[in-house]
């Protein structure tokens, strides 16, 4: 006698919902989170790291425009994470699919399955625990994460095409792959899927007053809170971890390079600053907040040093060492007359966390790249 | 038909650009380590744990579905977006960072949760009762 395989997995899951309707539904809201992280987050990379070509052409409005990008990257992201967990749940037993590999084709198909289970858990992780500023892995965060959303949304992309037959016949509570599902589940699966979407609204509500300032009484769990901060606002990077001091400080002057240099003391810019601005900072990490900011624009400091129309700028900060103690800007922002020197905060003047005795603070910037303690422009 | 092939194809062109990334990095294996780390976590430990709760409840009492479903759902949302701030180790950068009670905080929304099922359920009893008196 020969011993016959058994056809069945050698796990069973008598659970209900595990179907081709939930994945689809779950899936749909997943699918649109992911596309929305990975639009926002590949725009602040180009805002972060410009191709040569596109330096002086980048936007520098809408000037809340950065603001609403990243708080969106941060938050979507947040939100995917119970719909991918409500996701692999639905999903769950097909990982026991008997036999494991049935053809060539089905074993790519699975391949592709744990790339993209692979890249969305990585990305999630990462992502969550970098606006913690929590990096227990062995990689630099930013180019890795930059990676894998590519790979995500490819696969994204594959898994869609590849299911699509089963997505289209379940599209609908009528679509006739629906129908074949037993009827009773109905009534149960709108019950998960409200459960899903509560989860989702409660894990936003929670967290994303850190970039909507009017939502900040409900935040619970954010890194970051409109409430907390010097002058009202959260720093990223201290005047002590830049190593900028008081008394590095003294006898601080302005410099402007171009055809025409000149320099200015602390008192001389702030006779100039006459203008009162309100501008968001928006830091890469999601969080945001509005502040009025006392001012001299930076076209109108390059424009006396001679710089042409048609040039950028290059900023040169104070601080000891650090990526961004030198940051170049485009045409498009160093021409923008919101793009300003801020001498004062919130009708202060400046602390050194804030980047005293002046900083940068332009619109749709990230904020790593409203560079503080600056010591020298350059026109370039 | 030809549509789901170019789909297809462009979602290989995206992927293989990633992967193309991701060679660049210095130590392109460590990344590949965290990426597989992730599914094996969840895969064979997150999941396993979280249908045998369900098999547990299933076995004492009725399986879960309904509103406490919808409680577990929520409070278990919360509480993963919450263990970042509970576990990460270190000080943080400056005070701005991390500036909340993150414990108290958690017990807060768990409290919240709890109340907000109790009284939902009670309502929805109230009303059922109501109807079936007229």
């Amino acid at each position: 006698m020969r011993l016959i395989p058994s056809p069945r997995p050698p796990i069973g899951f008598k659970g209900r919902l595990h179907d081709a309707r939930t994945a689809t539904v779950i899936g749909r809201w997943l699918g649109l989170a992911v596309v929305a992280c990975f639009a926002t987050g590949v725009l602040s990379h180009v805002l972060q790291h410009p191709p040569v070509w596109l330096v002086d052409r980048l936007p520098s409005r809408p000037h809340w425009g950065y603001r609403l990008t990243q708080g969106l990257h941060v938050a979507s992201g947040i939100a995917a994470i119970p719909l991918l967990l409500a996701k692999l749940w639905a999903v769950y037993p097909r990982l026991f699919a008997w036999p494991p590999v049935r053809s060539v084709r089905h074993a790519l198909e699975r391949l592709s399955v744990a790339v993209l289970v692979a890249a969305g858990i990585f990305e999630l992780f990462t992502g969550l625990l970098n606006t913690f500023q929590w990096y227990p892995w062995p990689f630099s965060f930013v180019p890795v994460h930059h990676a894998v959303g590519w790979l995500l949304v490819g696969a994204l992309l594959l898994h869609v095409a590849v299911q699509w037959p089963v997505i289209r016949d379940h599209f609908t509570r009528r679509s006739p792959g629906t129908l074949t599902l037993p009827a009773a589940d109905g009534p149960d699966r709108r019950q998960l899927l409200a459960a899903v979407a509560a989860g989702v609204g409660a894990v936003t509500l929670t967290t994303v007053g850190q970039s909507v300032t009017a939502l900040g009484p409900l935040e619970l769990f954010g890194p970051r809170s409109p409430d907390h901060g010097p002058q009202g606002l959260p720093v990223n990077r201290t005047a002590a971890a830049a190593r900028v001091t008081e008394a590095s400080l003294t006898g601080w002057r302005l410099s402007v390079d171009g055809p025409r240099p000149y320099s200015l003391t602390l008192e001389e810019l702030h006779a100039m600053a006459q203008h009162e601005v309100t501008l968001p900072l928006a830091c890469v990490e999601g969080w945001s907040k509005s502040a009025r900011w006392t001012v001299v624009r930076v076209r109108d400091l390059l424009d006396r040093a001679g710089g042409s129309p048609d040039v950028g700028c290059r900023v040169v900060s104070l601080e000891a060492a650090g990526a961004y103690r030198v940051t170049d800007m485009g045409r498009s922002y160093a021409r923008d007359p919101l793009t300003l020197l801020a001498l004062g905060l919130n009708g202060e003047v400046l602390s050194l966390d804030h980047g005293y005795p002046a900083r940068i603070i332009a619109p749709n910037r990230p904020g790593v790249l409203q560079t503080k303690w600056v010591g020298r422009l350059e026109v370039r | 038909m030809a549509y789901r092939y170019v789909v297809g194809g462009g979602g290989l062109v995206l992927m293989g650009f990633g992967g193309a990334l991701l060679l660049e990095q210095p130590e392109p294996w460590r990344v590949a380590v965290w990426l597989a780390g992730g599914v094996l976590v969840h895969d064979g430990l997150i999941a396993p744990l979280v249908f045998a709760c369900a098999a547990l409840a299933v076995a004492v009492g009725p399986r879960p579905r309904g509103v406490p479903r919808a409680a577990l759902v929520v409070a278990g949302s919360l509480t993963v977006i919450a263990l970042p701030p509970l576990l990460r180790p270190g000080g943080v950068a400056n005070a701005t960072v991390l500036p909340f009670d993150y414990a108290r905080n958690w017990l807060l929304a768990m409290a919240a949760v709890a109340v907000l099922t109790l009284v939902y359920a009670g309502v929805r009893a109230l009303l059922r009762r109501a109807v079936r008196r007229r």
